[in-house]
């Protein structure tokens, strides 16, 4: 066998010698600023051959197999002038350094027509380098050798992100820089995107599949030309873009969570599920009936979990002699997932005024998720001056949840607990579907008008909207308690539990939708003053948005036996019922709302750039109009609101060249946030049992923060990277929750809030054996309103409590070690993350809040190529089973373990 | 030089954007509120929007929609007044309500169709008096538009409330709800079989200070009468005297998960609780451990079971309840005292009810035909703490005090 290999490699270095053929190779750089430049076509030819190919991601070229002779080595890249050489090739490999001069009548910088291979890692470097903002991208390269497979997860490895998740593990948001997701936005293809959740801005990121980006860019600092309202930063997904030459990739895997190789997947039936709400179907004035609520849905089985599969396919392609690009991607996703948890509620001890445990909650979720993404490209180029872009996202996510929880009450007012194991038991069952869709059309269009002008424009549909028909849940109650079997009320005693009594059902029908019309348009001027390059930009922005959120419920309670006691539980087919409110909720149910917003916007901006450095400075103006109505039936009350506000937005970025490998950042702006369109909508829930309600607030103000940022970036090499960062910024009405009078939860501006950390990133080979990770430090302070009880004076009051911000993680490691060995077609990584001490919520008592521990999550990827078309590759997340912990201080209120999951599957490339 | 002028032309405009555009702090707010109308005089008839005014005596009114007192305005009804509720309608008060009959000539609110829950009761939350003397106030609860569900009276603002002399009967959900301070004065009154199967009779929270006195509460779903303040705002704590009141039958519709209590005091709540009969309640009297214990002072409470046990036949398999074990619960801190009057047997300490049917377990809406005064040598007689009364129950020798229905 290895005499064999020997041979035949002989025989190849004989052959290549016969031949005499050598290797004509070369690197690309900008005569100025010595930036490599990727893309250049490189066309060496005579009057016999003509050999064509693109420089890579790091400006390389090179021709192999070139048979001596004399050529001319022509190399062109759209704002520089064309490169010419003669070459004679005869007895020797050549490798040149070749620089390029800007074409200063052209419109040299303007990235119209270039394409940077986005989709490759060493191409978020340059696009991180040449950015005029501060910048982190994730490449679709680099996604699809991660353990992760949607845009969320792969979020959570970069740098000054982390990711705040609902119990239930289902939904994920990005906290930027320790920044709730109301501080940060979201943009796919670089313009806002709708939210399907019915009460916030947010879009959770994990119906995103990672397999339809072409990269994630994450600006934080923001340039006139960006949308103003992201304080943390701007989350922006790209779609794949059409390829060069033909591409056709299909995947396709089979994966488990491990918890249910633990326990059985809860599952019921959908068969009955009215879509529609009794109100809707029937009429303001219909008259719910006992038998008009199906029990199907309710009927909760067992069964063995089904293996979570994943498919998806890309096919993109350039027609009509290039001028019409094409690509289509899509991507489905169905998986089976659970969760464990331990929710202890704590109330303030009366006797103390420290928090106590009050109940012991036990959870078990299980979910199936299926997601189905659908990315279409297509661009047409009408000439070398105009193009025209068309791009097509449409985001499909389907929900199904089981949800048990067993509720024993250890305080209270109905007796509490008196020694283990005792206590009134509740026990909650819900059953959940849901659909959400997402669907943004762009149209956009690239000109050049002349030498030095060129304008850009766009328009964009977006829609969101969520359906979740007959949310159903069914409480049962029943009570532990001691029975002494001897006289002695301090001697041996056994358990008595009461039969399971029929509590109450409540049936939610729910839907929302989001809409927004957007018009942008760009212009652009690139000329030169003596030695300086000089972009001027200038454009607007308009928005409309509508969105409502529309909401019928209706109560089921037991019918009574003949002596007026409420029935005992034996099955819900079983189980008989009144309907305590026949009319439904659907006309004045306190979620409804209809709200719009208009945001119209103008820009102004200039750069000044030289081979040493980069000036960049402008402003921004956004006027906001939004409100919204609701159908209130207090006489007199709120039924709308209106606001407006206009913001002026100043931004200067400067970047200074050290040298062609090495600049430094620095940078100030200015940017706002808006409130969550329900928190301004009135709406106050009481609390049945307490005196205390939940209110929404029409007065919040938006938060304005001032942003400054300085980085020091180093790129060694091809995919290296070494960015160390800080940033200070100072908000000015943050918005969060708040106890007032320790009776009104409501959302409120507390004041002035100040952020500032450091970040680090790098990312090193060494051979085969690479190491990227980022480091992010973060200290935030804000002075949030509290109810504090003076024991000695007996009073409470309103004090101030100085804490972090909600959802800050103070230190996040990320460390991933790479393996890259392309004679073998290996790629391996370990990715190790390291979450800090999280504020995850706030307590309405003074000088306590709700904690999340500091953890480590460990994952593993790998991929081996099994020929030049099929790749293997494995991915293994959450493989130390680590379990999220809530503390209040050193109370443990809630523990939430997901367990391991993992996939297998095959890659097709052409 | 046009790139210059094109440049300077650039920094200007965008300077005279940053001047001319003004950043405020605050956003332009506008509320959009719903033209009120003036109030109407109240005429005889159909009533319904927003009223102020007297029902004036021997008159029937019709409430066909919700009424709506505004702050200032003052809904008063003189004595005889006949008022019927349609429409699952409530009336809200957010001014004074003064109703006030006479023994012979009570005021009278009751809905058309004269079943449990079927209107509103008065909400009150933000009312800037309360006065209801000598009232019948039959059938409210149940939810509002919103699904929520509706105390019949319910007063959530630190005001004087006085309830004096009235009969409540076959309500759902909470009876009377005091929160946030309020001041009552709770005394004479008649509540029976409300609450459907959840509800307490009087359920006071948050920093609700006064008294309740000399009150019958038979047949209620949860508590009869229970004491809260917050544990979020365990100051200024609830603290009320509870004295004299006759229970009867209360916390049965629950079922055997949630029992109902006579009395019950908890989270940091104080109270004087003495002079009580309890007699056939699911729980008696029952101190919860986070209540203010140190300041829960009780004592010469009569608790008496007419049966040894009550057995639940309606459910499969039966529950048995041995009644007497539940006077002072077992998960309570509630023990019992020198001077209470505690049964051990059937018979024994019998308050001696004028007439008592016995019935432990009854639906919301049941009648009571039980005449809860008591006979000449009953126990309960000469038995109290003197600080309130010499007797114990609603009904005393002493007339001048005693409940007068």
């Amino acid at each position: 066998m290895k005499h064999y290999i020997l041979g035949s490699l002989f025989l190849i270095f004989f052959s290549l010698q016969l031949s005499a053929q050598f290797k004509i190779s070369g690197t690309i750089s900008d005569s100025i600023s010595k930036d490599k430049l990727v893309d250049a076509t490189v066309t060496l030819h005579n009057n016999i051959h003509n050999l064509n190919t693109t420089a890579n991601s790091n400006g390389e070229f090179v021709f192999n197999n070139v048979i001596s002779g004399n050529y001319i080595l022509d190399i062109d890249l759209v704002g520089y002038q064309r490169f010419s050489q003669r070459i004679t090739v005869t007895a020797k490999d050549i490798s040149l350094h070749i620089l390029l001069s800007r074409n200063q009548s052209t419109l040299a910088a303007v990235n119209v027509f270039t394409t940077i291979n986005g989709e490759q890692e060493s191409g978020s470097r340059l696009r991180e380098k040449n950015a005029n903002n501060i910048v982190n991208v994730i490449s679709a390269q680099a996604m699809q050798r991660s353990p992760d497979i949607n845009a969320a997860n792969v979020l959570q490895r970069m740098s000054g992100i982390t990711l705040q998740k609902n119990s239930g593990a289902d939904e994920a948001y990005a906290i930027v820089r320790g920044l709730e997701p109301r501080y940060n936005n979201t943009l796919i293809n670089g313009v806002k995107i709708t939210s399907p959740d019915e009460k916030s801005r947010f879009v959770s990121l994990d119906i995103v599949p990672s397999e339809l980006l072409q990269k994630i860019e994450i600006s934080k600092s923001l340039l006139p030309e960006m949308e103003g309202d992201a304080i943390g930063g701007t989350v922006n997904l790209v779609m794949k873009d059409a390829p060069d030459s033909m591409i056709l990739h299909a995947t396709a895997s089979l994966g488990y969570s491990s918890i249910f190789f633990t326990r059985q997947y809860s599952y019921f039936s959908t068969k009955d599920i009215q879509q529609k709400s009794l109100t809707e179907r029937l009429g303001n004035s219909y008259v719910a009936q006992p038998n008009d609520f199906s029990r199907s849905n309710l009927d909760f089985k067992e069964k063995t979990a089904l293996p979570t599969g994943t498919a998806g396919i890309t096919y993109g392609k350039r027609f009509l002699n290039n001028k019409l690009g094409v690509l289509v991607a899509d991507n489905f996703q169905n998986q089976y997932f659970g969760t464990n948890s331990l929710l202890n509620q704590a109330v303030p001890d009366v006797h103390l005024a420290i928090p106590a445990i009050s109940d012991v909650s036990d959870r078990t979720f299980s979910t199936q998720q299926l997601n189905d993404g659908l990315s279409l490209h297509a661009d047409y180029n009408i000439n070398k001056r105009n193009k025209i872009i068309l791009n097509n996202l449409l985001l499909y996510s389907a929900l199904q949840q089981s949800r048990l929880s067993i509720d024993t009450a250890i305080l209270g007012g109905n007796g509490g607990r008196t020694v283990p194991g005792t206590g009134p038991v509740t026990t909650d069952y819900t059953s959940i579907t849901s659909h959400e869709l997402l669907e943004n059309l762009k149209l956009e269009g690239r000109h050049i008008l002349s030498k030095h002008l060129a304008v850009d424009w766009a328009g964009v549909y977006s829609l969101a909207y969520k359906r979740s028909p007959d949310r159903a849940d069914l409480g049962l109650n029943k009570k532990i308690d001691t029975v002494h079997t001897t006289a002695d009320k301090n001697g041996p005693y056994t358990f008595s539990v009461t039969p399971d009594y029929f509590d109450n059902i409540t049936r939610i029908w729910q839907h929302n939708k989001d809409q927004d019309i957007n018009g942008l348009a760009n212009v652009t001027y690139k000329t030169t003053l003596k030695k300086f390059f000089v972009d001027i930009q200038a454009g607007g922005l308009y928005r409309h948005k509508t969105r409502y959120n529309l909401q019928d419920e209706y109560d089921l309670k037991p019918t009574t036996n003949t002596n007026g006691v409420k029935q005992v539980f034996t099955n819900i087919n079983t189980a008989q019922w009144v309907v305590y409110n026949p009319a439904g909720t659907y006309t004045y149910d306190v979620n409804n709302y209809h709200a719009y917003e208009d945001i119209s916007a103008g820009y102004g901006e200039v750069k000044l750039s030289s081979n040493k450095f980069d000036v960049f400075g402008g402003v921004r103006v956004e006027h906001t109009k939004q409100g919204f109505t609701i159908n209130n039936f207090h006489p007199g009350s709120i039924n709308g609101v209106n606001k407006n506000y206009t913001d002026v937005l100043p931004s200067i970025q400067l970047k200074y060249n050290l040298n062609s490998r090495m600049d430094i950042r620095g940078s100030y702006f200015k940017s706002i946030s808006r409130p969550n369109y329900y928190e301004l909508v009135p709406y106050n829930i009481l609390n049945n049992s307490s005196a205390n309600n939940e209110e929404g607030n029409p007065y919040l103000n938006h938060s304005v923060a001032d942003n400054y940022d300085l980085r020091y970036e180093f790129f060694p090499g091809d995919e290296e990277q070494l960015f160390v960062g800080g940033f200070y910024k100072r908000i000015q009405n943050p918005i969060e929750y708040a106890y007032i009078n320790g009776t009104t939860y409501q959302p409120v501006n507390l004041g002035t809030a100040t952020v500032y950390g450091s970040e680090a990133v790098f990312t090193k080979y060494f051979g085969n054996v690479g190491i990227t990770g980022n480091y992010t430090y973060i200290y935030s302070k804000i002075y949030s309103i509290k109810s504090y009880t003076d024991l000695q004076a007996q009073t409470t009051y309103d004090k101030l409590q100085k804490r972090p911000m909600q959802g800050e993680t103070n230190n996040t490691v990320n460390v991933s070690l790479l393996y890259k060995n392309d004679k073998k077609k290996i790629f391996a990584q370990l990715a190790y993350q390291y979450l800090g001490r999280t504020l995850a919520e706030v307590y309405p008592i003074y000088g306590f809040d709700y904690y999340q521990k500091p953890q480590s999550f460990l994952s593993f990827s790998a991929e081996y190529n099994l020929s030049r078309r099929f790749t293997l590759f494995g991915k293994f997340n959450n493989i130390l089973n680590t379990p999220t912990y809530y503390n209040i201080n050193n109370l443990v209120v809630g523990k939430d373990v997901f367990y391991s999951n993992f996939q297998v599957g095959f890659r097709y490339s052409n | 030089m046009k790139a210059k002028q094109s440049f300077l032309l650039l920094l200007i405009s965008s300077a005279v954007i940053t001047f001319s555009a003004c950043t405020k702090s605050n956003d332009n707010t506008s509320i959009i509120t719903p033209t009120v109308p003036p109030s109407n005089p109240i005429t005889a008839g159909n009533i319904s929007g927003f009223v102020k005014g007297t029902l004036t005596t021997g008159n029937t009114y019709t409430i066909t929609g919700d009424l709506t007192i505004k702050a200032g305005d003052t809904l008063a009804s003189q004595q005889g007044v006949t008022v019927i509720v349609k429409t699952n309608a409530q009336i809200n008060v957010q001014g004074v309500l003064l109703l006030v009959g006479t023994k012979d000539q009570p005021v009278s609110f009751n809905s058309d169709s004269n079943t449990p829950g079927s209107w509103g009761g008065f909400q009150c939350d933000s009312a800037q008096s309360v006065t209801i003397k000598w009232a019948n106030i039959a059938n409210t609860g149940g939810p509002d538009l919103a699904g929520d569900p509706r105390k019949s009276l319910i007063v959530g603002v630190p005001i004087n409330v006085d309830i004096e002399d009235s009969w409540f009967s076959n309500g759902q959900d909470d009876l009377i709800r005091m929160q946030n301070g309020a001041k009552v004065t709770i005394l004479r009154n008649t509540i029976t079989s409300s609450g459907s199967t959840d509800g307490e009779a009087i359920n006071l929270k948050k920093g609700v200070t006064g008294d309740v006195a000399y009150n019958v509460v038979y047949s209620q779903a949860g508590t009869g009468i229970k004491l809260e303040t917050d544990d979020v705002v365990p100051f200024p704590q609830t603290n009320v005297n509870v004295y004299n009141n006759t229970l009867v039958s209360n916390g049965w519709r629950r079922g055997a998960a949630e029992p109902g209590r006579g009395v019950s005091v908890g989270l940091n709540a104080k109270a004087n609780i003495y002079n009580n009969i309890m007699v056939d309640n699911y729980q008696g009297l029952e101190i919860f451990q986070d209540a203010d214990t140190s300041n829960v002072h009780y004592g010469n409470n009569l608790f008496y079971a007419s049966a040894d046990t009550y057995s639940d036949t309606t459910v499969t398999p039966n529950i048995s309840i041995n009644l007497r074990s539940n006077f002072y619960p077992g998960d309570g801190v509630g023990k019992p005292q020198s001077t209470d009057l505690i049964s051990t047997a059937v018979g024994d300490k019998d308050p001696m009810f004028v007439s008592f049917d016995g019935k432990i377990a009854t639906p919301n809406g049941a009648p009571n035909a039980n005449d809860f005064h008591l006979k000449t040598g009953s126990p309960a007689l000469g038995a109290g703490n003197a600080a309130y009364s010499n007797d114990l129950g609603a009904y005393t020798s002493d007339a001048t005090k005693s409940n007068q229905h």
